[in-house]
């Protein structure tokens, strides 16, 4: 032990913290970087030497450069992500459906149905008049042409539902493709030469964003790779460096797309998404519109029956018994379907008369009108605009739930986000102090040396 | 808790979002004077508007009818009122024949006016609403009554109209039940057959029958008590109308109380919470600005 040990602990504190510089660096560069966690160097005393005649240590020594992670709360953000991602596009898709029946805002179907019996009071109140036909006929017309409309904006959303799901199976192959990826780098890494900090908080993040757009869960192995499973069905969607890839194919029944998973090690198989982004749509898709949809159907339906039978049971200017005033295709479909009788070419076919031969007789046209009134659906228990009323309550209460749910989400995420930078996230305050700590250090490093070099030279003009 | 400079900022902006969508809400409320602008702001109260504005439209509707029918009943009072009157100079005629009369041109020109009255009679009995007769009954396209036996050429039918909720008004008066009430099915105003009294009054008065004449005179009283009897009942259905409509004016201002309790927004609540949220969020906006400034590299030479 002598000078040159002083001058060797100067040395090594030169670079070591020249590297403890560079981690902060690192750490005040990527202050914005989602999903990166703050780095420290971990020093360590060198082994001491027996030298002296005692212990003492030879400097300082870097033991690792590890990042600031807590894997309990990655789960928690991976979790929250999923409900988050679930209720978010379950909320966007319910949104864009509720203008179509914001019958607070605008006349709609509600609206159609009660001028449409509204035409055939009028006409009660002068049932030869071609007037008062006419506008039975307009108000029809446009009757149906609104139930084109919700049933079109309900068809619509779940199609475009159907479709969104190229794109997002696409993405969430990507993410697949490069968590197994990130898996491989971080091992090979690891394996040769520590931690690969950067590359973890890179898969971490993947796998974080992949959480929105599905149910996972992960497992993360010792060797530095993470795992991801499919929440809702459990199949292998990463493993290692191995990935399986989500696909669609078209389902002959319904036309729309069944999703397959293809596994780590497996074959492809349909599965039935229920959470994330996908859940959202698939549920949407198959569930939440179609059940609107029906509810507008029946209404269709039972309306084109009823008003049909009763139209049957009168007569027209010419005497001739009514002809039916709607016709549809298909009860899935009344909505979507519903139109004029095409037979109905004339005003004067409109049956306003309970009688054959008395053209100015009413009852008829007094009995369609009081079909408003009369609870004809939901098995007898409420009537056209009761139902259809109940519908719009219905979706309006659908959107208050979920975007309650997203504002819930958000609160929580947004506390989980500020945990995790409580814990992972970059102060620069915090890097500058370190800053101004390694400089100062670097330059007691320094002066280590000179100090050395001096005493060198005074030990060498001794020999002179 | 560690706080690093971007948990301050990401509260910032999660709080600077949440009092922009607060004034967002109230500056709708404001604009739109309502508190339910779309089904999820309130779906219980969407579905009581909803069901309020059916009611309302409903209500409207039966409004609307009950005007129309108001005036056919108008129409229909003041072809009745031209029948009494005409019955009562018909009547005075007849009644200064009773004694029998020598004079053959007082007896002609009596002919002639009881001949003109009674085409006065049928016309009335021809009345139009638009292109409806209004005494046809359910045959109302075509004029009903005519000179000759048996004079009427409508149906009995009567028409009913809806003038509330499981509420029904009878609309028209068949005109036999009036003019040729012998040969009606129904005879809620009598039994006479005006028409016929006054063919027979003609008759008569062009024999100088006194009997007959006698007879026509008394006939034409009858007949005069029918169409009273027909206007006290347009009378009562006027009233009943009347009544309905003052029904239907009053349910109508009642939900529109209730809709307007619902729907109306509190300006003075909505201008005190809009003041405060400014505050708040200017609040906010300032903190927000003077804490992301904070650095310690403001110190560090």
């Amino acid at each position: 032990m002598g000078l040159s040990t002083a001058l060797e602990i100067g040395k090594t504190g030169l670079t070591i913290y020249r590297v403890a510089t560079e981690v902060t660096g690192e750490n005040i560069a990527n202050v914005n970087t989602a999903g990166y966690s703050r780095q420290r160097v971990v020093f360590q005393t060198a082994p001491p030497t027996t030298a002296n005649g005692f212990p003492l240590g030879t400097g300082v020594q870097i033991s690792t450069v590890e990042r600031y992670y807590d894997s309990f709360l990655q789960k928690q953000l991976v979790n929250a992500e999923t409900t988050e991602g679930y209720d978010t596009k379950k909320f966007e898709i319910l949104k864009q459906i509720e203008p179509a029946f914001n019958e607070i805002a605008n006349d709609g179907l509600g609206t159609s149905l009660i001028n449409f019996f509204g035409a055939w009071e009028d006409l009660s109140l002068n049932p030869t008049g071609t007037t008062e036909r006419q506008v039975v006929f307009t108000r029809a017309r446009t009757l149906v042409d609104d139930f084109h409309a919700a049933s079109k904006c309900l068809t619509d959303a779940a199609a475009t539902q159907n479709d969104s799901l190229v794109p997002l199976t696409a993405e969430i192959n990507a993410r697949l493709e490069d968590i197994a990826k990130l898996n491989g780098q971080i091992r090979y890494t690891e394996q040769s030469s520590g931690n690969a900090n950067e590359i973890r908080d890179q898969r971490d993040q993947l796998v974080r964003e992949l959480s929105g757009k599905i149910g996972i869960t992960f497992t993360e192995n010792s060797d530095g790779t993470t795992d991801v499973n499919f929440k809702d069905s459990g199949a292998a969607l990463v493993v290692g460096s191995q990935f399986g890839a989500f696909s669609l194919t078209v389902n002959a029944g319904t036309g729309n797309y069944d999703v397959n998973i293809t596994p780590v090690g497996g074959a492809a198989a349909v599965v039935a998404p229920v959470s994330g982004e996908m859940g959202a749509i698939v549920t949407l898709r198959d569930t939440t519109i179609p059940g609107y949809l029906n509810q507008v159907n029946s209404l269709a339906t039972t309306i084109a029956t009823q008003v049909n039978t009763q139209h049957a049971l009168g007569f027209d200017l010419n005497g001739d018994a009514g002809e039916a005033m709607f016709t549809y295709t298909g009860a899935p479909n009344s909505a979507a379907t519903l139109t004029i009788n095409p037979a109905l070419t004339s005003t004067n076919q409109i049956a306003a008369s309970g009688s054959a031969t008395l053209v100015g007789d009413n009852t008829n046209a007094l009995l369609l009108a009081q079909l408003k009134s009369t609870s004809t659906m939901s098995g007898g228990t409420t009537t056209f605009n009761g139902f259809y009323t109940k519908l719009v309550s219905q979706i309006g209460l659908d959107v208050e739930s979920s975007s309650n749910a997203v504002s819930q989400d958000a609160a929580f995420l947004k506390q989980l986000e500020a945990l995790r930078e409580s814990n992972s996230g970059v102060s620069l305050d915090e890097e500058l102090t370190n800053l101004i700590k390694y400089q100062r250090s670097y330059q007691a490093s320094a002066k280590l040396i000179t100090t050395a070099s001096d005493m060198l030279d005074i030990v060498l003009n001794m020999m002179r | 808790m560690r706080i690093t400079a971007n948990t301050s900022a990401d509260n910032s902006l999660f709080y600077i979002q949440q009092g922009r969508a607060k004034l967002d809400k109230l500056a709708e409320l404001i604009a739109s004077g309502q508190n339910v602008n779309r089904p999820s702001d309130d779906p219980i109260s969407t579905n009581m508007i909803l069901g309020i504005a059916d009611k309302l439209k409903t209500g409207d509707q039966y409004l609307s009818n009950i005007d129309k029918t108001k005036i056919q009943m108008q129409i229909t009072g003041t072809a009745l009122q031209g029948m009494y009157d005409t019955l009562k100079i018909a009547r005075d005629l007849a009644n200064s024949l009773v004694n029998g009369s020598t004079d053959t041109q007082t007896l002609n020109n009596a002919v002639s006016q009881f001949q003109t009255l009674k085409q006065q009679m049928i016309d009335y009995g021809n009345v139009r609403n638009g292109e409806t007769y209004l005494f046809a009954g359910a045959d109302s396209m075509t004029a009903p009554f005519s000179g000759t036996a048996p004079y009427y050429g409508g149906d009995e039918t009567t028409l009913n109209i809806n003038i509330a909720d499981s509420s029904t008004i009878k609309l028209n008066i068949p005109g036999n039940q009036i003019l040729t009430a012998d040969t009606a099915v129904s005879q809620p105003y009598g039994s006479t057959n005006i028409l016929e009294a006054f063919d027979n009054l003609i008759t008569a008065v062009g024999a100088n029958d006194v009997a007959g004449i006698n007879a026509g005179a008394q006939a034409l009283i009858a007949g005069a008590k029918q169409v009273n009897n027909a206007q006290t009942d347009i009378a009562t259905r006027q009233i009943r109308l009347n009544s309905m409509e003052q029904m239907n004016s009053n349910n109508r201002n009642t939900l529109l109380t209730v809709v307007g309790d619902i729907q109306t927004v509190d300006y003075a609540k909505l201008g005190v919470e809009l003041t405060q949220q400014q505050t708040a969020f200017n609040a906010s906006l300032s903190a927000t600005a003077k804490l992301t400034q904070m650095s310690l590299l403001d110190y560090i030479s």
